[in-house]
Parts: C-alpha cells; sequence; structure tokens
C-alpha cells in the first residue's frame, strides 16, 4: 500500500486502537453504506493516482464520496455523497475543465476541485475496529468472523500484555482482534519506522508489552498483511514472519521471542505444529505418536527424518512462555482434524483439553402487518387480520353482490316493458308514449338518485378500496402498526469451526516441589 | 499475573466431579475436602449444569501451604496416609498429565491398534509414576482383549454387590485418593467383565468422579468465575454465558488504551474518547470486570510486582514498565501542579474543567490534601479514588454504591478499595441522579469551605474530617461532571432497567464513532428497543423534525414550538432514532462437545435457560435537517433517512 506511513503513525496512533477525535489524512477510516456494506479506506489528501478532480474517492451505490469530504471529519459524522463525474475520468480534461473556471468548482490549494454536495445519498464516516474491519476486509482466505474470535479470545483469557502466536494469519481478522486484546501501550522506542526488530529487541521478551506473533505459509499473504497492518499503524505490535510452522517452529531469531502465553492455531494440520510447541524437547516415543497419525501417512516419513535431524542441529529452545500457564486454541472446519489435533494435544501433556463450536446468529425485527387494510400495499399481508374481519368482508361481498343483482334485476324489466310498448304500437297509446318517455326520463332521474343513494349504502368496491388504502396509508404511522416480531436472519452460518482449547501448566520438577515446599512450610 | 498460586488470593479448585469451589488460599490454613454427590447420568460439562450439592461430610484435609507457590493448573490428589487418622492433613501429589489423560480415555485399548501404542511413550515420558491409578488397572486388566458388545448387558442394580452402608462405610475409613474405594467398588460389581469396553470406561470414569480425592487449581479469572457462578447463581449475572461476555467486550470495542492521549471535544472543555467506557451493570460487577480485564486494570498490581521478585531481569523490567504504566493517572494526581501543566498541553482535561467550574477554588486547595499549610499531615502520598483521565470504566448504578461484589474476587473491595488496585483510579461510579439531576444530590454540594486561618485553629481530628469531606466532594463533582460531558467511547449496558430509559440518557454522551452495547437474556426487551431504532421510526422521526415543509403529508404539531418534549412524542419516540446506526440484534451458543477416541460427539445435555442477546450499534453525528438515501428501492421515488 502506497500510504504515507511514517508520519501518519509517528504522529498518532493506529485509529484502531485509539482513533483520535478526527478522521486524519494517511490513516484508515471505514465509509460506512449500510450495516453490512463498509468500505475501508486509507484517507488520502493528495490526488495523486487519482483519475478524479475530486483527488481521490470511493464511489458506492449510494453516491461518490471524494476523500477530501472524509478527511478532518469528527468519527460518526454523517457524510453526504458529492457530484463526482464518474464517467469521464481523465484527469487532465477535468483539471482544464476547472481552470476554465466551470461553474460552481474551484480549485483549492492542493489542486484538488472541492466536491460539490450531491443531492442525495449519504454514509457515515465510522473508526475501523476488529468488528468492522472484519466486515469489510479484502478475503484472502477463509475469515475468522467475531463470535468465533470473541469467544476464543475470552476463553483462551488473552489479556493486556500477553504474547499471542498466531498460525495461519490468513486475511488477518483474528490478528485484529488479536492486537487489540493483548495491546497494552507501544514499544517506547525512538524510531517505530526503523523495523521491527530493533523496536522488539529493546523490549525482548518482555511479558509486559502484548504482541501478536503471526506466521504464514503462504509468501504474498504474509506480505499483504504486512504492508495492510502497516497501513494500519499496527506493524510496530506484529511480528508477521513468513514460515512453514510445521517443519520450522515457531522460534525467532531474538531468543526472547515469541515466548508466548496464548496460542491461536488455524491451520490445517495443527497436530504437525505441536511438538514445537512445547516447554522441553519432546521424547521421540511422544514425536513418533504424535506423527504415526494413521490419516497423514505421506507426511510422516516426512516429519520423522525433519525431527531428528532438527534436534542435533540447534539447541532446543521453547516458544512459550516458561513462568505462564499456556493456553492454546485451534480452529479447524472438520472433526476428523479436532481428533488428531485432541489426541496431539494429550500426548504431548496438555489438559483442561474441551471442545466447542460457536453457533451465532443475527436476529431480525420487523412489525409485521396483517389485516384488509393492508391490501394493495407493500410489505404487508393484506390477509383478514381476524375472524370478525373475514365476516365482515364477506358479508360486504355478498351485499354488494345483492344489491348488484337487484340493479341488473330492475334493469332488465324496464327493457322488457319498453319492448312490449313498442310491439303494441298502436296509436292510442302512441300518444301516451311520449309521456311515457317523460315519465321514464324522470323515473330514470329517480332511479338514478336511488341507484345512487343504494349505491352509496353499499360496501366499496375493490377499486374503492384500494384507493382508500393508499389515502389512509398517508396518515398511517406505519412504524408503530403491526405486530412487532422476530426471527432468525435469512442467511446463517450454521457451522465455522471447531474449536479446540487447551492449557499447559508451567514446568513443575521435583527441585520445583522441593523448594516450594521449602518455602511454605 | 497467574503464573503460580499466591498467598491470599482466591483460587478455584475443581474437583473430579466437574464442580468449582472456590477458595482463599490463606497461609497455614486447611482446606477442607469433601465429597460431592452428582446425580450420575449428567455428564460433566464445561461450567453448564445444575445438580443439588449433598454433602456427604468431610473426608480429608489439605493445607493450603501445600499448593502455594505451585503453578496453576496442577492436579493434585491426596496420598494415602499410613495413619488411620482422619484429622490429619493428607500429602498431596501432583498427577501427571499422562495419568489424568489415561482416565479420560479410560482404556486406550479403545484406540484402534494402530494408535494403541500412545500410551507406552506418554507414560515413559511422564516424570512420576504413572501407574498405580487403580481404575485404569481393572481396565487394563479386562478390557484389552475383546471388543464385547452390549448384547449381555443386564440393567440390575443388583449386580453391584456392596450396599450403600459399605460403601459408607469404606468411605469413613479411608482417608487417602479415593482409589480404594473404586477399586472395591469395581471388584464388587458381578458383570464388570460383560461390560463393553466404552462402558466400563464410562462406568470407571463415573466411579473416579465420584470418589477420587483430586482437585485441580484454577486462577480465579473471569472465565472461572463465570464458571462458578453460573452453576450456582446464574440469575445474578443475567445468566450471561462466557461466549456472550466475549461479544458484549468485541462489540464494545473495549480493550487497553495505556497511554491514550487525554483529546478534548469541540467545546473544547470535555473529554472525548481516552478509553472511557460507560457501563450499566445489573450482573454485580461481573460485566465491569470483563471489561476491566480487556481494559488491563482488573488484577492488582501487586501482583506483578511480586511476580518480579521471581522472575529474571528482564521481567523486572518489564513489570517496572506495568507499573509505570498503571500509576501514570497517579503520578498525574498526585501533584496537582504537574497534572495541570499535563492537562494543558494536551488539552483541557477533566481536572481542569472540574476546578474551572468553581473559579472561587484556590489552586492551591487542590493540593491541599498533603501539601498544605498544616504540618501534622503524614507526608503520605494521598492518591485520588476515580481520578484516572484515560483507561477508564465509569459504572453508572441506581442506588446509592453500585453492586459489584464480584470484584472482590480480584482483590478489589468496594467498602474498603486498595489504593495499589489499578481500579481504584480507573473504576469510577455515578449514581443515577448524580448523572441527571446532580443538584438533588448532596455529595456534589460543595461543603462549606473554611479558610486557612480558620483551618489552623481546628482540632485535628476536625481537619482531618474537614479534608475528607472536601476530597469526597471533589472526588464526586469531578466524576459526575466528566461523565455528564460525555464523550464515552463506549456504553455497555446490561441491566434489568428499561433498556429504551438507559439508552435515551445514556447514548447521547457517547462520542461519534463510539458503540453501544445492550445485553439481555431474553430477546423481547431488545427487539423492542431494535423497533425503537428501525428505519421507518428513524424515517418518521426526520420527517417529523425536518420535513415538515417539504410535503404536506407529513403532520404538523400542533405545538409548533420546536423539539420540545411532549408525551405524545415520548412515546412514538422514547430515544432519537437517527443517533445509533446499524442497530443489530445477535446472539451466540458455544455448543461443548465430548473429544475421546471413537467417541467423539456434542454432550448429550446442557443447560437451557436464556438465551442470552445482544445489541449493537453505532453512535453517530446525523446532519441536522432532511437527508435523502440514494439508491433503494424498485421505484425511481427518492425515500427517506435509510442507511
Amino acid at each position: 500500500m502506497e500510504m504515507p506511513q511514517s508520519p501518519a503513525h509517528a504522529a498518532s496512533s493506529s485509529p484502531f486502537l485509539d482513533p483520535g477525535t478526527h478522521s486524519v489524512a494517511g490513516s484508515l477510516g471505514v465509509l460506512q453504506l449500510k450495516r453490512d456494506h463498509l468500505i475501508p479506506a486509507i484517507l488520502s489528501a493528495s490526488s495523486a493516482d487519482s483519475d478524479y478532480a475530486e483527488g481521490k474517492v470511493v464511489n458506492t451505490r449510494f453516491g461518490s464520496y471524494p476523500h477530501s469530504t472524509l478527511i478532518n471529519k469528527p468519527w460518526g459524522t454523517q457524510i453526504l455523497a458529492s457530484v463526482v463525474d464518474t464517467g469521464s475520468r481523465s484527469k487532465k480534461r477535468k483539471r482544464e475543465k476547472a481552470d476554465n473556471g466551470d461553474d460552481n468548482v474551484d480549485a483549492d490549494r492542493t489542486g484538488l476541485v472541492k466536491a460539490a454536495t450531491a443531492s442525495s445519498g449519504f454514509a457515515h464516516l465510522v473508526p475501523p475496529t476488529p468488528e468492522t474491519w472484519t466486515l469489510c476486509l479484502p478475503h484472502r482466505t477463509q475469515v475468522v468472523y467475531t463470535p468465533d474470535y470473541s469467544y476464543i479470545l475470552q476463553r483462551l483469557r488473552v489479556r493486556p500484555g500477553d504474547h499471542i502466536i498466531e498460525a495461519g494469519a490468513g486475511s488477518g481478522s483474528f490478528t485484529h482482534a488479536a492486537v487489540r486484546a493483548v495491546y497494552n501501550g507501544y514499544p517506547t522506542d525512538n524510531s517505530p519506522q526503523e523495523g521491527t526488530e530493533s523496536a522488539t529487541k529493546k523490549h525482548k521478551g518482555s511479558t509486559g508489552q502484548g504482541r501478536v506473533y503471526s506466521f504464514e505459509y503462504h509468501a504474498p499473504r504474509a506480505e499483504t498483511l504486512k504492508a495492510e497492518l502497516a497501513s494500519h499503524g499496527l506493524d510496530t505490535l506484529v511480528t508477521v514472519t513468513n514460515r512453514d510452522v510445521y517443519n520450522d517452529g515457531f522460534c525467532l531469531d531474538d531468543h526472547a521471542e515469541p515466548n508466548a502465553d496464548v496460542i491461536f492455531l488455524d491451520l490445517p494440520a495443527p497436530w504437525q505444529a505441536l511438538k514445537h510447541l512445547t516447554r522441553s524437547p519432546p521424547s521421540a516415543a511422544v514425536l513418533n505418536s504424535v506423527a504415526s497419525d494413521p490419516s497423514t501417512p505421506t507426511q510422516t516419513p516426512q516429519l520423522s527424518s525433519t525431527s531428528p535431524q532438527q534436534q542435533p542441529s540447534t539447541p532446543f529452545r521453547s516458544p512459550l512462555n516458561p513462568n505462564r500457564t499456556v493456553r492454546i486454541c485451534t480452529f479447524s472446519p472438520c472433526i476428523e482434524q479436532v481428533t488428531k489435533t485432541v489426541s496431539a494435544l494429550r500426548s504431548l501433556g496438555w489438559l483442561e483439553i474441551g471442545m466447542a463450536e460457536i453457533q451465532a446468529k443475527r436476529v431480525e425485527v420487523r412489525r409485521e402487518r396483517v389485516g384488509l387494510q393492508e391490501e394493495g400495499l407493500r410489505g404487508a399481508n393484506a390477509a383478514a387480520a381476524s375472524v370478525q374481519e373475514a365476516v365482515q368482508r364477506l358479508r360486504d361481498v355478498e351485499g354488494r353482490a345483492k344489491v348488484f343483482h337487484g340493479l341488473q334485476k330492475e334493469k332488465q324489466q324496464q327493457v322488457m316493458r319498453r319492448a312490449e310498448a313498442a310491439k303494441r304500437g298502436d296509436k292510442a297509446t302512441l300518444s301516451k308514449v311520449a309521456d311515457d318517455v317523460a315519465d321514464e326520463d324522470l323515473e330514470a332521474d329517480d332511479g338514478g338518485a336511488m341507484k345512487k343513494a343504494r349505491v352509496e349504502g353499499l360496501p366499496p368496491s375493490k377499486h374503492d378500496r384500494l384507493e382508500r388504502a393508499k389515502r389512509d396509508l398517508e396518515s398511517r404511522e406505519l412504524f408503530k402498526e403491526g405486530r412487532l416480531v422476530h426471527r432468525t436472519e435469512a442467511e446463517i452460518k450454521t457451522h465455522t469451526s471447531y474449536l479446540v482449547f487447551a492449557v499447559l501448566p508451567r514446568e513443575w520438577s521435583r527441585d520445583d516441589e522441593v523448594e516450594a515446599r521449602a518455602r511454605w512450610s | 499475573m497467574h503464573s503460580f498460586i499466591r498467598p491470599n488470593t482466591h483460587v478455584a479448585l475443581r474437583l473430579p466431579s466437574g464442580l468449582l469451589k472456590i477458595v482463599e488460599v490463606i497461609p497455614n490454613t486447611y482446606v477442607t475436602w469433601s465429597y460431592y454427590y452428582k446425580p450420575p447420568n449428567r455428564p460433566r460439562l464445561h461450567g453448564a449444569y445444575t445438580h443439588s450439592n449433598v454433602n456427604l461430610g468431610k473426608y480429608g484435609t489439605f493445607s493450603t501451604n501445600q499448593i502455594l507457590g505451585r503453578p496453576y493448573h496442577l492436579t493434585f490428589e491426596l496420598l494415602d496416609s499410613e495413619k488411620e487418622n482422619s484429622k490429619s492433613a493428607a500429602q498431596l501429589r501432583v498427577v501427571p498429565a499422562s495419568e489424568l489423560h489415561a482416565e479420560a480415555l479410560g482404556s486406550d485399548q479403545v484406540l484402534p491398534p494402530a494408535t494403541g501404542g500412545d500410551s507406552t511413550p506418554i507414560e515413559a515420558d511422564g516424570d512420576a509414576a504413572a501407574n498405580g491409578s487403580v481404575g485404569f488397572d481393572i481396565v487394563n486388566e479386562d478390557g484389552d482383549v475383546i471388543m464385547r458388545n452390549n448384547r449381555l448387558t443386564v440393567d440390575d442394580p443388583s449386580r453391584q454387590t456392596l450396599t450403600m452402608e459399605e460403601i459408607e462405610e469404606l468411605k469413613k475409613a479411608g482417608v487417602g485418593s479415593g482409589k480404594d474405594i473404586i477399586a472395591r467398588i469395581m471388584a464388587s460389581h458381578l458383570a464388570i467383565d460383560e461390560k463393553t469396553s466404552f462402558s466400563l470406561a464410562k462406568y470407571t470414569l463415573r466411579k473416579s468422579r465420584k470418589y477420587l480425592k483430586r482437585f485441580t487449581v484454577l486462577p480465579l479469572d473471569l472465565g472461572t468465575l463465570t464458571e462458578y457462578v453460573t452453576e450456582k447463581e446464574a440469575y445474578k449475572i443475567m445468566e450471561l454465558r462466557e461466549e456472550t461476555l466475549g461479544l458484549i467486550c468485541s462489540w464494545a470495542n473495549v480493550h487497553s488504551a495505556s497511554g491514550a492521549r487525554v483529546q478534548t471535544a469541540e467545546d473544547g472543555v470535555s473529554q472525548l474518547g481516552g478509553g472511557r467506557w460507560l457501563v450499566v451493570d445489573d450482573t454485580g460487577g461481573l460485566v465491569t470486570a470483563a471489561l476491566a480485564e480487556k481494559m488491563g486494570i482488573l488484577y492488582p498490581t501487586v501482583e506483578e510486582e511480586e511476580e518480579e521478585e521471581e522472575g529474571d531481569e528482564e521481567k523486572e523490567q518489564d513489570a517496572k514498565k506495568v507499573h509505570e504504566n498503571g500509576s501514570e493517572s497517579v503520578a498525574i494526581v498526585v501533584s496537582k501542579q504537574n497534572s495541570v501543566d499535563h492537562v494543558a498541553t494536551a488539552g483541557a482535561g477533566d481536572n481542569e474543567a472540574s476546578s474551572s467550574h468553581t473559579p472561587h477554588k484556590p489552586p492551591k486547595f487542590t493540593n491541599g490534601n498533603h501539601e498544605g499549610p498544616r504540618p501534622p499531615r503524614k507526608p503520605r502520598q494521598h492518591v485520588a479514588q476515580m481520578s484516572a483521565q484515560t483507561n477508564t470504566l465509569t459504572v453508572l448504578h441506581s442506588n446509592n454504591q453500585p453492586n459489584i461484589s464480584h470484584l472482590k474476587y480480584f482483590g478489589f473491595d468496594t467498602g474498603a478499595p486498595v489504593a495499589s488496585h489499578p481500579l481504584y483510579t480507573h473504576l469510577k461510579s455515578v449514581s443515577w441522579l448524580q448523572l441527571l439531576h446532580p443538584m438533588e444530590d448532596p455529595s456534589y454540594v460543595e461543603p462549606e469551605r473554611v479558610t486557612d486561618d480558620v483551618l489552623a485553629t481546628m482540632k485535628s481530628s476536625k481537619r482531618g474530617n474537614y479534608y475528607k469531606k472536601r476530597r469526597r466532594w471533589e472526588k464526586t463533582k469531578r466524576v459526575v461532571d466528566e461523565a455528564r460531558a460525555g464523550g464515552f467511547d463506549g456504553l455497555v449496558v446490561a441491566s434489568s432497567m428499561e433498556a429504551k430509559s438507559i439508552l435515551k440518557e445514556l447514548v447521547p454522551l457517547v462520542r461519534g464513532g463510539g458503540r453501544v452495547v445492550v445485553y439481555s437474556p431474553n430477546a423481547e426487551p431488545l427487539v423492542e428497543l431494535c423497533d425503537y431504532y428501525s428505519k421507518d421510526r428513524r424515517a418518521a422521526y426526520v420527517a417529523r423534525e425536518f420535513g415538515a415543509e417539504q410535503d404536506g403529508k407529513v403532520k404538523t404539531d400542533p405545538d409548533d414550538n420546536g423539539p420540545d418534549e411532549t408525551e405524545d412524542e415520548d412515546e412514538d419516540f422514547p430515544v432519537n432514532p437517527t443517533l445509533l446506526l446499524a442497530p443489530s440484534l445477535q446472539t451466540a451458543r458455544a455448543r461443548h462437545w465430548q473429544v475421546l477416541p471413537q467417541r467423539t460427539h456434542p454432550f448429550m445435555t446442557s443447560k437451557g435457560g436464556a438465551e442470552g442477546y445482544l445489541f449493537t450499534g453505532t453512535r453517530v453525528l446525523p446532519i441536522e435537517g432532511r437527508v435523502e438515501a440514494r439508491g433503494h428501492g424498485r421505484s425511481k421515488k427518492r425515500k427517506i433517512a435509510e442507511s
């Protein structure tokens, strides 16, 4: 990532840990459009690498947001969309336009066109947190979601000041949550940009300073994560190492690292990494029993060949904090992985082994409107709300039918009367016809009025009902009508992974026991 | 923290039954061992079941000195003592991991032959002899050859030839680990060899849980405490589970803010952010403890110092650093002159704010308690309670004092707080009365000031009283003013009070971008809350507040003089729905599994009860006036306020 990192977090801390009062250029901000629609952006005040006259722009379905409208805003501010010409992206053309003094655009001192507020569209600018980041991070691998990582960190008792090993950094969602959990201040060195080595040397193996040791097998992913963490101002708190932990373990060059209190393994075969997470060199027999798992026959020869090589070449060094109980969690989607992991944990002397899965769901709350008054309206059920309503509707329909049939009958009779009169057609009656016609006209008028009266007393027609429903809608307060209901949201994650937990107490030798006995007697 | 068992701290003992027992480890005292009866068909779950304990009497005693100084998570076993005197304290033996696992598995013969070799290397590896587990031996003897099935199983209690009385006798006689009892029981079972190996393992395990005198010493941390309270009186913590606590902490974005800047809001006076969270806690302090743990202020710093003693030099250095961090705020208060400088550079902090509210107060007075003209006061540094400016928790309570009694397990007694505990300065408490109507609270009203001359003539006790009063008032004023000024990083509510009434008052005190989290054991209160923040209601609210001139369909208030609070309005809009973004409701439950070779499955039973729901939202700063949304609906027509 090409953001100007050094000034950003030399001046202030990570926006994840202390976002400050306002958004700052060069720092990460998150634009929240909908609950699950968030867009992360490293806010940039410069126009470099931007095709837009307004500088960098976040384009969304809900409008365009130039970075200039996002910088130096109090966090949480509602941001209005701007009018950005997203059609022609030629910077030059826009620049020229601006120079020509196009209507309401005026260039500010950075040479950016000041964004003009659009008539509609808005978003909220929120500070990044591990939760928002988990919702919007670029997926490289399967992500550890909030319900899982929150339980993991809670059950692992991760606290500020802890050292945590994370293997299989993946997309970095757990990394961010872990940093937040262990953070208790930045390494107190003068030059955070110098790189983590010098920074951590000062603090080597400190139990006082929380730190995440992140291991990733996939080199490009490790690089991406490194860059990401740097742009988030977290690089001084996380050591990212590109390594195959199955074979090479977790020890770092600095002898006091990682000195881990907590371990999180999101690996396809955690049992293969466990042999490196011991307090003393595991015996060959244990290694064999862990490695000789029937399900990994191909790995076995390789492992047994590497482990004897390793032991003589380098003296054993434990990556674990020797003074504390170490806690572990492995994250595996399949039950077979769990059985293997658990049996390896047992062989290696881990205790309090337990397995759990998290079943999380989100609940949707809404108002369910049912009733005949909803006819023709959206988002509601227009069925009868009650038996009474149903009966009333049936009565109405019947009533209308009756009147309608009555009218039909009358009309028919009239027509027939006229036809009869015409048939008779004699002169005597002919003179009367004119009267009749006049009469009939009268009658017709009379009948019209009567019809009207009858129709008025009638239940409304469907057309009328729809009209009325529409009319009523304007005065109704839908937000408090209907029954308040809740249900599980449409999409749920029925399974994420199995979480295996275990603890490894401090080593306790006979000598230790003798000493303790002497002290407490 | 928690590297070994320290004197005068609370620890939890996990008994063979799976139950927890909390003990304060006072040196040179004895812990008495009892049998607990557990209904046999209930499997042990991770902290999730209830049953009645029947205390069957005291059967053994061990001295706390035998566990002091030892690491946590070790399992101890009461050794069979030579003397048949049950009064004497038994010796303890550390049970090695290999032995513990041998028992959990019941029998390695249960494993398929390919992995059957597992057990030998472990036992060879363990530093103490792993042999001697009676239950295990029996399994070994009987279970190794045949894979039986349950065709011959006879469901008849009479197959156990030992009577209840005989077992009672055995228990009274024995003082040791309980293995002899188990051995006798197993031996007296007529058809032990008819059992399948799985069933035998289960039988052995069940008997072990009942009669073995073993216990594991666990640090009393938040998870353990939650489990303990859940078993006994879950209602006291609103049936919070570990997974819910985790969710609360995550969504509240609570974390340590040590070294955070003191930032001021636009008004230049009130504090903004700085790692300050607002809590409404009806769980006896469990939620507060969970948040404090995440902020690194839950465990007493004394522990750190002690650890430093026994640690290597690097550790010492770091422990000091931690201590510095912890006492950073202390320094601010101890020397007020520095504090003012500090605050002035960082922007006006709350301390200054409170003093500027009372202009008649001479600056000298603030530190009068230790630098006043009176020589008789001891030079002891007075650390003002609740004086930290950053990384703080402010607890709102409805009684005179907050009920946060669970904090006692972490060395913090609200009645007599120890000044060295980080919570002493970092935990603040404000009552609802103080928050909403401070002038009605007598402790907020400034006590009469006495001039130095008069003070000099006072009796020392009276003078002490005077200072005490002044200090209490200063504390109250400082804390209340800070709370009222708002700017908190988040709000966490776990309360039986009506959520809408809480949020109405407290959401405005959260800074923009801050998190609001409300926990409830039941869905309904939060469903209602979601409805008060619903899209439709927000739209109606916005339309009513700002939209009257735009379209006629919006009803105009008869008394159209601004947003005054009529009753009708309160009913429809008990909270300002525009202040929270993305209000959502969620729940999570951990399902616990048994993982044994060939016998992996979820536990057959677990605890029901409250599901536990979480309402979350982000505090935002809405733009005044009507805002048109974009990109919604099938129609081109634009609707109001949608996000």
